[in-house]
C-alpha cells in the first residue's frame, strides 16, 4: 500500500508541491523554535553553581577626596566593619561590577600552553566572595589574605575555562598568560590555585560562560565599588533602608541596592523574550499551516469523491479509505521532512551558532514528531469524512 | 448466484419520498448474462447498486451465493465486493494519476497478496482485454474504448464470480461499443462469469441471455433471449 500511495503522490507532484513546501517551511520554523527551546532547557537543567538567595548588591561611588590606595583601603575597611556590625549581614565582599545577573561584563584574553587564546570573563573578588555566594570548589583552594603579593597573581578558574584551557589535564599550579592590550602579546601573569563549579551568572536560560576569578590587589578597591552582601533570611525593607542610609552617610554618594534574586528574574525574562516572540510567530504559522492543510485535504476529498467511491466499490472499507487519506498526508509530510532534515542537519555539521549538536538533534526530532502529529490531526477529520462517503452516491456524481 | 427478494428502495428528503424500486424479485443463475433495460430514472442503476452491495435496500433481502448480505458490517461488505464482484461503469472511473497497470491492480491492493503477484495478475488481465501494449500509459492517453477495456481488466483482475456493468457502452461509439460487448460476451462464455448489465441499447441487450425491463421502479418484463449454454 505504501508503494501505491507513493506512486499516487509522485504522479501528482505538481499539485502536491505547494503543500510539501508549506510543510517544509513549517518544519524549518519549528526546528528554529525547538532549537531555542531545547537550548534554553538544557541550560536551565544545569545547576546554578551558587546560592543567590538572600544576596544583595550595593553599588556606590568612592568619595573623590580619597586619592591614595591606602586611604581607599582604609575607607573600605571602615565600611566593611560598619556593615559587618549589622546583625542582618552574614558576610560581604567587595567585587567588580560584573556581579551575577548584571548587565555588566568584564573580559580578558588568557592563554595556556595548550590553548593560545581564550576569551573569558574576569571577576575581581575578595576571599569572602566564595562564602557570600556559597560557591563550590572542585579542585584546589579559594583565595586567602596575602595571595595578591605573589609574583604571579593567583587565579581560580571555573570548570568551563579549565576545560577550554587544559582539557582533561590538571590545572592546579599551571601558569596562565594574559594579553597585554598595548603589545598584543601574552605575558605570564596568573597561577591557577583552584577550580570552582560553573556559575550560571548570566541567568538560568543562558549558556555558562568561561570565567576567571582574580583576587583583588591593593589598588583594586579604587575601581571596584560593588559590594555583595549575604543577609539573614527575612532581612526586610526596614533593614534595606538602614543599609541605604549607612552607605549613603559613609560615601556621601548615590547608592543602589538590588537583590540578586530579583536581578535573576529580570535577566531570565529578558532571555525569554526572543523565545516568546518565536513561539508566538511559530504558533501563528502552525495555526495557518494547520488550517491550510485541513482545507487542502478537505478540498482533495471533495475533488476525489469519484475515486473514493470507486475504491469503496472495489473492496476498500470505510476505514481503509480513511487510512489511505491519512497515509497520503503522512507520505507528503515525510517528503517535506526529508528535505527539511537535510537542511537542518547542516546546522550541527557546520557548527552554526556554535550550539551543541545535541540541541539540533533534539530539535530535529521534536520538529519531526510535531509535524507528523499536526498532519495526522489535520488529516483525521477529512479522513473520517471520506470514510463516510456513500459509494453509490459518489459514483453517480462522477 | 443472486437472489433478490421483495426489494424496495425509498429515497427520503424532508419533504419528498421517492419510491425508486418497488417489490423486485429476481433470481440470477451462475453463468448467466442478464441485461436490465428501462427509461432513465426507472431504478436500473439503483438495482445494480443494491446487487453490488453499494447501496442497501429499504426492505427486502439480497442473497449472493446463498449468503444473506443484509446485516453484514462495512468491512465484511467491502471484503465481499472485493472477492466476489467486479464493477464496470459508464464513465470508466479510472484514476487519472495512475498508470493503466496500477489502475488494474487496484482491487488487489485490498487483498493480502504480494506486489509481484499483483503485477502478474494485472498484466494477465490486460492481455485478456488486448491492452498489453498500453500498460505504462496514463488513462488520459487512451481512447474511450481503451479506457473501458482497462476498466474491464480491473473488474476481472480479482477473478470475481459476478460482474456488474452499468451502461458499459454508454459513452462509446457503436464500433467501440460492439468491441466492449464482444469482450463481455467472451468473459461470460469462456470464463463463465455471471454478468448483469444495465443498458439503454436494445441491440446490446439482445446479445445477452435474459432481459429484465423496469418501469417506475417496478419489474415489468423478464424474458429469456437465448439459452445459457447454447
Amino acid at each position: 500500500m505504501f508503494k501505491h500511495l507513493f506512486k499516487l503522490i509522485w504522479n501528482k507532484k505538481k499539485q502536491n508541491f505547494l503543500l510539501i513546501t508549506e510543510m517544509f517551511v513549517s518544519f524549518l520554523v519549528l526546528f528554529a523554535v525547538f532549537s531555542m527551546v531545547v537550548y534554553f532547557y538544557q541550560n536551565y537543567k544545569k545547576p546554578a553553581g551558587f546560592d543567590y538567595n538572600d544576596v544583595w548588591v550595593a553599588t556606590f561611588s568612592m568619595p573623590e577626596h580619597l586619592q591614595s590606595n591606602d586611604s581607599v583601603n582604609l575607607f573600605a575597611e571602615a565600611m566593611r566593619n560598619s556593615l559587618k556590625s549589622m546583625p542582618e549581614i552574614k558576610e560581604l565582599s567587595f567585587t567588580s561590577m560584573n556581579v551575577p545577573f548584571s548587565m555588566s561584563t568584564n573580559g580578558t584574553s588568557v592563554s595556556s600552553q595548550q590553548k593560545p587564546r581564550v576569551h573569558t570573563n574576569i571577576f575581581e573578588v575578595e576571599p569572602t566572595y566564595k562564602d557570600v555566594l556559597s560557591i563550590h570548589m572542585v579542585e584546589g583552594r579559594w583565595f586567602q589574605k596575602g595571595d595578591h603579593v605573589a609574583k604571579l597573581r593567583p587565579v581560580v578558574l571555573n570548570q568551563k575555562l579549565k576545560e577550554e584551557l587544559f582539557g582533561s589535564e590538571p590545572a592546579l599550579g599551571k601558569t596562565l598568560g594574559e594579553e597585554n592590550y598595548k603589545t598584543g602579546q601574552f605575558e605570564d601573569r596568573f597561577k591557577v590555585i583552584g577550580v570552582v563549579q560553573n556559575l550560571k551568572e548570566t541567568g538560568d536560560y543562558q549558556a555558562i560562560e568561561s570565567g576567571v576569578y582574580r583576587g583583588m590587589d591593593s589598588g583594586g578597591l579604587r575601581w571596584n565599588n560593588t559590594i555583595l552582601l549575604k543577609v539573614q533570611p527575612g532581612a526586610d525593607a526596614a533593614f534595606e533602608s538602614r543599609l541605604f542610609k549607612t552607605l549613603s552617610n559613609m560615601t556621601g554618594t548615590s547608592i543602589e541596592i538590588e537583590h540578586l534574586e530579583k536581578k535573576r528574574i529580570t535577566k531570565n525574562k529578558l532571555a525569554l523574550v526572543p523565545m516568546i516572540i518565536m513561539l508566538i510567530v511559530g504558533g501563528f504559522l502552525i495555526i495557518n499551516v494547520a488550517m491550510g492543510l485541513f482545507g487542502v485535504l478537505w478540498y482533495n476529498i471533495n475533488k476525489r469523491r469519484g475515486e473514493i467511491g470507486l475504491r469503496r466499490a472495489i473492496g476498500a472499507s470505510g476505514s481503509a479509505v480513511s487510512k489511505q487519506l491519512i497515509g497520503e498526508a503522512m507520505v507528503l509530510s515525510t517528503m517535506a521532512l526529508i528535505v527539511g532534515s537535510f537542511f537542518a542537519v547542516q546546522f550541527p555539521l557546520l557548527h552554526v551558532f556554535d550550539l551543541p549538536a545535541s540541541v539540533y538533534v533534539a530539535a530535529i526530532l521534536l520538529a519531526i514528531v510535531f509535524i507528523y502529529l499536526l498532519v495526522f490531526v489535520c488529516a483525521l477529520y477529512p479522513g473520517k469524512q471520506a470514510a463516510a462517503i456513500y459509494p453509490a452516491v459518489a459514483l453517480h456524481e462522477e | 448466484m443472486i437472489q433478490l427478494k421483495q426489494i424496495e428502495k425509498t429515497y427520503r428528503t424532508d419533504t419528498i419520498e421517492t419510491l425508486a424500486l418497488n417489490g423486485i424479485n429476481l433470481n440470477i443463475a451462475k453463468g448467466e448474462f442478464l441485461s436490465i433495460m428501462g427509461p432513465s430514472g426507472c431504478g436500473k442503476s439503483t438495482l445494480l447498486n443494491i446487487m453490488g452491495l453499494l447501496d442497501a435496500p429499504s426492505s427486502g433481502e439480497v442473497l449472493i451465493d446463498g449468503q444473506q448480505t443484509t446485516h453484514l458490517s462495512d468491512k465484511a461488505l467491502a471484503r465481499f465486493r472485493n472477492q466476489k464482484i467486479g464493477f464496470i461503469f459508464q464513465s470508466f472511473h479510472l484514476i487519472n494519476d495512475l498508470k493503466v497497470l496500477d489502475n488494474v491492480e487496484l482491487p488487489l491492493l485490498y487483498r493480502n497478496i504480494s506486489a509481484k503477484e499483483r503485477t502478474e495478475l494485472a498484466k494477465e488481465a490486460l492481455v485478456k482485454v488486448g491492452l498489453s501494449n498500453r500498460m505504462k500509459h496514463f488513462p488520459a492517453q487512451l481512447s474511450g474504448g481503451q479506457k473501458q477495456r482497462v476498466a474491464i481488466a480491473r473488474a476481472i483482475v480479482g477473478k470475481p464470480e459476478l460482474i456488474l456493468a452499468d451502461e458499459p457502452t454508454g459513452n462509446l461509439d457503436s464500433a467501440m461499443g460492439n468491441e466492449i460487448m464482444e469482450l463481455l460476451l467472451h468473459l461470460n462464455e469462456v470464463d463463465g462469469a455471471t454478468i448483469v448489465m444495465v443498458t439503454h441499447d436494445e441491440t446490446m441487450a439482445k446479445k445477452t441471455h435474459r432481459l429484465v425491463r423496469l418501469f417506475d421502479g417496478s419489474q415489468v418484463n423478464d424474458h429469456a433471449l437465448k439459452p445459457m449454454y447454447a
